[in-house]
C-alpha cells in the first residue's frame, strides 16, 4: 500500500464517472478496465453473481461433456458435428460469463498482486485453494475412469486422439477459470457508496 | 473470519471527520470495498493496515479496534 496505490484508487473512482467515448480516447490498462462498471445489472446482487458463476460452471460442464462425446461418438455418426456444436454453444456462454465475472470481482483472479490490496489477495488465495481441491477431485475422477475403461476392455485400448485433446482442453479451462467462478460465487454485496 | 471477531469504530471516526469511504480508501491505498468490509466486521485488517488506519485518524489503535464490542456512548456515565 503506497501513495501510488492511493492515486490508483482515485483514478479508478474517476474512471467510473466517464462516458464510453471518453474511455475510447484513453489508453486504459487491463487493471483499469476491470474497475469499470460495464453492464452492472448482470452482477449487482449476490443472486445475479451466482447465476453468472453458474453459467461459467455450465460452460465448463459442456466442455467435459464434449470430451466424453469425443471419446464415445464415431466421426461417421455425426460425432464431429455434435462436438463442434457443443464447442460453439460453450464459447457463446463462456466468453461473456468470464468477462463479466472478471469485472464483478474487479480482477481479483486476473490482476497481479501489486494491483490488489491485502483483503483481495487473501480472498484470491481462498478461492484458489477451494478451486484446487475441486480440480484434484476431477483429476481423481479422470484417473478412475481411465482405469475402469482400461480394465473392462480387451487388450490395449486406444483412446481417440480428439478425445485426448478435448479432455486436455477441459482440464486446462477448469484449472484456469475455476478460481474465478469460486471467487464470484463467494463475493458478498458491497455496502452502498457514501453520499458525497 | 470465523471465531476471530474484531470490532471497530471506523464509521464513527469517518463521520466525525467528514471522510468518505473512498477518501479513506485512497489515503490508505486499499480498495474502497475493503473499507466497507472492515466496517461491517467481515474482514479483519493486518496489523500494518490497522496501524495505518489509527495513524490516519490520529488516535491510538485501541480507540479504533477492540476484541469486545465498544460500549454505547453515555453508558459509562456515573450517576
Amino acid at each position: 500500500m503506497s501513495e501510488r496505490e492511493g492515486a490508483r484508487q482515485v483514478r479508478w473512482a474517476e474512471l467510473k464517472k466517464m462516458s464510453w467515448s471518453e474511455y475510447r480516447q484513453m489508453n486504459l490498462s487491463r487493471a483499469d478496465i476491470m474497475q469499470l462498471d460495464m453492464l452492472p445489472g448482470w452482477y449487482a446482487t449476490r443472486k445475479r453473481r451466482r447465476w453468472l458463476a453458474g453459467a461459467g460452471m455450465f460452460s465448463l460442464a459442456l466442455q467435459w461433456i464434449n470430451a466424453a462425446v469425443s471419446w464415445a461418438a464415431e466421426p461417421d455418426d455425426g460425432g464431429n458435428w455434435i462436438i463442434l456444436t457443443l464447442l460453439a454453444v460453450m464459447m457463446v456462454i463462456y466468453l461473456p460469463a468470464v468477462t463479466l465475472m472478471n469485472i464483478a470481482t474487479r480482477g481479483l483472479v486476473e490482476l497481479t498482486e501489486r494491483h490488489l490490496d491485502e483483503r483481495q489477495v487473501g480472498e484470491r488465495l481462498r478461492a484458489t485453494t477451494i478451486a484446487h481441491r475441486i480440480t484434484t477431485g476431477l483429476l481423481a475422477a479422470c484417473f478412475v475412469t481411465a482405469v475402469v475403461a482400461g480394465v473392462g476392455g480387451e487388450g490395449d485400448y486406444v483412446v481417440p486422439e480428439r478425445a485426448v485433446i478435448m479432455l486436455i482442453v477441459a482440464l486446462a479451462m477448469t484449472h484456469l477459470v475455476l478460481p474465478l467462478i469460486v471467487s464470484t460465487w463467494r463475493l458478498p454485496d458491497p455496502l452502498p457508496d457514501d453520499e458525497e | 473470519m470465523g471465531a476471530e471477531e474484531v470490532y471497530n469504530r471506523i464509521p464513527m471516526l469517518r463521520a466525525e471527520r467528514g471522510v468518505s469511504r473512498k477518501e479513506l480508501a485512497a489515503a490508505l491505498g486499499v480498495h474502497y470495498q475493503t473499507i466497507g468490509y472492515l466496517e461491517r466486521g467481515e474482514y479483519s485488517p493486518s496489523l500494518y493496515l490497522a496501524l495505518r488506519i489509527a495513524e490516519y485518524f490520529e488516535v491510538p489503535l485501541e480507540v479504533v479496534f477492540a476484541l469486545k464490542p465498544f460500549p454505547r456512548l453515555g453508558s459509562e456515565v456515573k450517576r
